[in-house]
């Protein structure tokens, strides 16, 4: 019986730590260089040094919609615009919120044009990728419409920064989730789009031993309140890198 | 089948007890950093305490209006029925405003910067007027506020299915799994709002488990074919409990994560709770029926004196979900003021479930007349 007591308190004691997910952003991090978005925001800066205003678009599915968070103002693009409130005060800043849950990469194309004529934005954050890769979409498909989104967006006159697929369950069991990232990355290159690179960022906190609880939802697939608060303050920190880079 | 069925008519004190503990299991599991959910369902397989609070939902709504059509007919059981969604409306609403004003106390209270950032938690930082109208509609339901709306609109709807229900139950269950599995695969769901918000729990998904539960109240003791394959169906039952308890713990051990085969994740995920993937779904189902056989309906334990205040939050279900709500922020609150500390986290728990069952007995406590020592409330309120 005895036995059976020390059993339980050393299972406990393993449980107990990892148990209860914190919620402090202590554990929030990233490799600087994941923080680089490879574009200087060229369009963004220039609304906030002759305009004092910073209109940003945040386009995508359900990440940016915030599915599932128990605030919405812990979905990202909401802890993007406060955090540039707070770096860049006197300057006006608007994130917009276009995410729908479950939506894929031509969906959001067909969309764009509408959305953007509504809320002219000098900054677009496009989320998208991960329907893609876990409904294995063509490759070919998703990238003739991720080329067909960036040209309209370039069209309009706003800086974009893609934000590429969220490294949970369910993506990580998609056998060719990295391909979707890679063409992301190319086309992103190509049109002097920055890149977010969600996938490593969160790859880095599994590897550094977080476990999926802290910041996936039980389903396996959408952020939770960790996880969406977290990539919307590395978000912000990529972003003011571009802003106040060279 | 041309006689009506008899539905049973003592109260099944497992409805009641297990019920109670989905309320406690909601309230542990709302405060997102607690050490206590470990006692909870949800971290040992897919499913989690709201198939047990709706299942449980749809099996007392048949005890207690079916009943009712039966003896007086059905417009009397359908009025009935629309006083209690009119009840819960009410109690909706109360909890709405009740959370909004907790929030605005709280960063009233705190004195920082943070108020814009905390009423934005409720939608209401642009459009007040119109979060407030959404809300009348049950379109605008912030912060653990969608179990109730679901509730609403499943009990709105039974009048309509009840005289089916009676009748045809295996009927009823057929067109239920048919609307279920046409929602998922189009991905219907409710209007809501803000726009690129929806239902999260959608209605049209989860009315599977309240119908199933309602449908296994009218066929009652017709279920019973079911023990012929007692054996079979245990053993499949505990192997799909073990497979799904080891997933589960898999997200929280990254050792054991990745032991997981990759083909495996390929077909479990992404696992759905907005239309109650068929692998919850499942895992509910299981768990019933160990639970079935495992805790029989005369099983001397559940009179346990230990059990009572279980058994008084689960009668008191609307008032005790309510309150547990309404407490889990305030737990979150005092649990981030304390820095996620171990004891708080312990310390609000207790708290909380201790306060739960004091509304508990004090409701049942006015509602028998204020007449102390019964042990069970009146027969008359079976209430869903």
């Amino acid at each position: 019986m005895t036995r059976a007591w020390h059993w339980l308190a050393a299972i406990l004691l393993v449980i107990v730590p990892t148990a209860a997910s914190p919620q402090s952003m202590t554990l929030c991090r990233a490799k600087a260089e994941l923080l680089e978005l490879g574009s200087p925001l060229e369009i963004a800066r220039k609304a906030i040094a002759t305009r004092k205003q910073l209109r940003i678009i945040a386009l995508g599915s359900s990440s940016t919609a915030g599915y599932g968070v128990s605030n919405p103002a812990f979905a990202f693009p909401a802890q993007l615009k406060m955090g540039l409130d707070k770096a860049l005060p006197g300057v006006d800043v608007d994130v917009v919120n276009k995410g729908i849950g479950g939506q894929d990469v031509e969906e959001m194309v067909t969309r764009m044009r509408s959305e953007m004529e509504d809320n002219p934005p000098s900054l677009m954050v496009w989320q998208t990728g991960t329907n893609a890769a876990i409904r294995h979409m063509p490759l070919e498909k998703f990238e003739r419409w991720l080329r067909r989104g960036m040209t309209i967006g370039k069209s309009l006159g706003t800086d974009i920064v893609l934000m590429n697929l969220q490294y949970v369950p369910a993506v990580v069991a998609a056998s060719d989730k990295e391909a979707y990232e890679k063409i992301m990355g190319a086309v992103a290159h190509e049109f002097d789009a920055g890149l977010f690179r969600r996938f490593d960022i969160m790859r880095g906190w599994y590897e550094d031993g977080m476990p999926y609880a802290q910041f996936v939802q039980l389903d396996g697939l959408h952020l939770n309140d960790f996880g969406q608060k977290c990539i919307g303050k590395l978000l912000t920190k990529a972003v003011l890198n571009s802003l106040n880079g060279p | 089948m041309a006689a009506l069925p008899v539905i049973a008519s003592g109260r099944d004190i497992r409805l009641d007890l297990f019920r109670g503990l989905a309320l406690w299991f909601i309230f542990v599991d709302h405060i997102p950093t607690n050490v206590v959910s470990w006692l909870t369902v949800r971290n040992y397989g897919f499913s989690d305490a709201t198939e047990i609070f709706v299942f449980i939902s749809g099996y007392t709504a048949v005890i207690a209006y079916g009943r009712m059509m039966q003896r007086d007919g059905w417009m009397r059981a359908a009025g009935r029925v629309y006083r209690r969604v009119w009840q819960l409306y009410v109690a909706h609403i109360l909890l709405f405003v009740a959370f909004s004003a907790q929030v605005a106390w709280v960063s009233e209270a705190r004195d920082t910067p943070a108020l814009i950032e905390e009423m934005e938690m409720l939608g209401l930082g642009q459009n007040p007027y119109r979060a407030i109208l959404e809300a009348a509609l049950l379109k605008f339901r912030p912060v653990n506020l969608d179990v109730l709306p679901l509730y609403i609109v499943l009990l709105a709807a039974f009048p309509l299915v009840l005289p089916a229900l009676l009748r045809r139950p295996m009927a009823v269950i057929a067109a239920s799994l048919a609307l279920y599995a046409v929602t998922s695969h189009f991905d219907w769901n409710l209007p809501a709002y803000p726009e690129n918000k929806v239902w999260f729990f959608n209605p049209m998904a989860w009315q599977v488990v309240f119908y199933l539960g309602a449908a296994f109240a009218v066929l009652g003791p017709r279920l019973a074919w079911l023990d012929r394959f007692r054996l079979p169906l245990s053993i499949l039952a505990v192997l799909y409990l073990v497979f799904a308890a080891i997933i589960a713990l898999s997200w929280h051990y990254n050792p054991l994560e990745r032991l997981i085969p990759a083909f495996i994740g390929r077909i479990i995920y992404p696992i759905d709770k907005t239309n109650i993937d068929i692998l919850r779904f499942a895992h509910f189902l299981a768990l019933a029926w160990l639970v079935r056989l495992v805790v029989p309906v005369d099983a001397a334990f559940l009179k346990w004196r230990i059990f009572l205040p279980l058994r008084r939050c689960g009668e008191q279900s609307l008032l005790i979900f309510c309150l547990g709500t309404f407490l889990a922020l305030s737990g979150q609150v005092i649990v981030d003021h304390f820095e996620e500390s171990l004891l708080s986290q312990i310390a609000v728990s207790v708290g909380g479930i201790l306060i739960m069952c004091a509304a508990a007995y004090a409701a049942s406590w006015f509602k028998g007349g204020g007449t102390a020592g019964r042990d069970r409330a009146p027969a008359a309120e079976v209430v869903p």
